[in-house]
């Protein structure tokens, strides 16, 4: 079976080039991709949702084309600090993907409103985004792009503009997520502890234009807890990912 | 809590229009004011209470003209947008004939559609979308540009077309600007349809301005100033209630 994810040698930029011999594959895993600001991580992600082209080389997504992987519906996309839409309540949020692009089939057997109690939000189904605090509406944008039930998730720093406590309880739902249903998640974050406590495996990214200078694999057992946080192991791995970005 | 203070700012509004009334009142009996120079608030009162037939059908005339322009121009003006907001190259093309429209004097090409389009309603509807056209026109272009990047990449990886990111996403980002687009628009439908009759008819508000004008009839004259100000306060109210009704989620409608 083909990795959901495959990217081989592949460059992108848009004036100046950004990406450059980019090679990664995803399965069934969750990937971190860990790098400096403005080292091109958004736009590798944006390259796997098919938003933009490839100068070179070629994306693969589930076996074809990010656009024809869009058009049948597969993809998750959690952005940094989400306004969702403003005049729709926490509900029609969450059932915007279902409305549009309606001839894809969705294989999603949890509803809109069972994704809004799974992630807490019973209380404010029917609240506005501006009566929302930023973690409630960061878990809006994951419930949404959750709905469609798509084999691929890819997350832009989704915790970012958080507080630390909020995103504790966050990387807690994450982790839930993804450890209940198996599924192919690229994780961006400039957060080395975040990736490593997250993922399966880190790539990191650097230079410029940016290449993957460095992989690792996190054998962190799961269900991960906060506990194993302080355990030994956690800041090997993170001073491994370290080294790799400096 | 708001009703109470919108209950206050119109009690202030009034107080401000009963003092000025007053003081002319005052003023225009103290100095015995002639009535063709500047006639007593009382005066024009009374001629509006005698004359409020004809105000109320010459009043309807010009709203109804006015209402016609702003319905065309608006409309004309947000079709041209979304092509805008659609293509580049359409852009570089309409905008500077957009600009054109704007900058020609609607009061010297007045009399031009007066003879175009004759007497009739035509020529006034005409000059009222004309001048509506332009800031319309703007604030759709806008409106439509501005949502949210993000948002519209998300709606990209789910396969959404461009008719459903159109319609979900563009029209209701632009609405706030459509809102105050539309605002802009009423007041000038309004003194469009009058500068329209000023300059040739036989019905409208702005006729009977023109001919209390030739006759120095100025109770008639600041009686249709008086229902045209009216009016334009009731449509700006409208559109303040619409605005609420469907802005409720933008920041500005919760802070007001």
């Amino acid at each position: 079976m083909p990795a959901a994810i495959a990217l081989h040698g592949v460059s992108a930029g848009y004036t100046a080039p950004v990406l450059r011999d980019i090679d990664l594959e995803v399965g069934n895993e969750v990937v971190a991709i860990v790098g400096r600001s403005g080292s091109g991580k958004t736009t590798l992600l944006r390259l796997i949702a098919g938003l933009i082209e490839p100068t070179s080389g070629t994306v693969d997504l589930l076996g074809v084309a990010p656009a024809v992987a869009r058009r049948r519906k597969r993809i998750g996309f959690v952005a940094q600090d989400s306004r969702l839409h403003p005049w729709r309540t926490v509900r029609e949020n969450v059932t915007l993907p279902l409305e549009v692009n309606r001839r894809a089939q969705t294989n999603g057997h949890v509803s809109a409103d069972e994704w809004v109690a799974r992630m807490g939000l019973s209380d404010a189904i029917d609240a506005y985004p501006h009566q929302l605090s930023g973690g409630m509406r960061q878990r809006v944008a994951l419930a949404r792009s959750l709905v469609i039930d798509p084999e691929v998730l890819l997350m832009d720093e989704p915790l970012a503009s958080l507080d630390e406590l909020t995103r504790d309880d966050l990387r807690d739902e994450l982790l839930r997520l993804w450890e209940g249903r198996a599924r192919s998640v690229v994780y961006v974050t400039h957060d080395i502890e975040e990736a490593v406590f997250l993922a399966d495996r880190v790539a990191v990214i650097g230079g410029r234009p940016a290449r993957i200078v460095g992989g690792v694999e996190i054998s962190l057992a799961r269900p991960r807890t906060k506990v194993m946080r302080r355990g030994p192991g956690f800041y090997d791995l993170v001073e491994e990912v370290r080294k790799h970005l400096e | 809590m708001t009703a109470r203070r919108t209950l206050i700012e119109l009690a202030v509004a009034l107080g401000a229009i009963v003092a000025i009334a007053v003081v002319l009142e005052v003023w225009t009996r103290v100095m015995s004011v002639p009535s063709y120079l500047l006639p007593a608030p009382s005066a024009v009162a009374a001629r509006m209470l005698a004359d409020a037939g004809l105000l109320a059908r010459e009043g309807g005339i010009t709203l109804s003209e006015a209402a016609g322009g702003f319905v065309i121009g608006t409309g004309v003006a947000f079709v041209l947008a979304t092509a805008m907001a659609w293509s580049r190259p359409l852009e570089h093309t309409l905008f500077p004939l957009a600009i054109l429209v704007k900058l020609t004097p609607i009061i010297a090409i007045a009399p031009l559609f007066t003879l175009w389009f004759g007497f009739g309603t035509a020529p006034k509807v005409a000059i009222a979308a004309l001048i509506t056209f332009f800031p319309m026109l703007v604030n759709s272009f806008v409106g439509l540009r501005s949502a949210d990047l993000q948002e519209v990449a998300f709606l990209e990886t789910l396969g959404a077309s461009g008719r459903e990111i159109f319609r979900h996403l563009r029209v209701p980002s632009a609405l706030p600007y459509l809102f105050s687009g539309a605002r802009i628009s009423l007041n000038l439908a309004l003194i469009g349809a009058v500068i329209g009759e000023w300059t040739g008819a036989d019905r409208g508000l702005g006729r009977v301005i023109f001919v209390a004008n030739a006759n120095l009839d100025l109770t008639i004259l600041f009686g249709a100033v008086l229902v045209l100000a009216a009016i334009g306060i009731a449509a700006n109210a409208f559109v303040g209630v619409a605005e609420r009704r469907l802005l409720h989620w933008h920041p500005i409608a919760v802070a007001t």
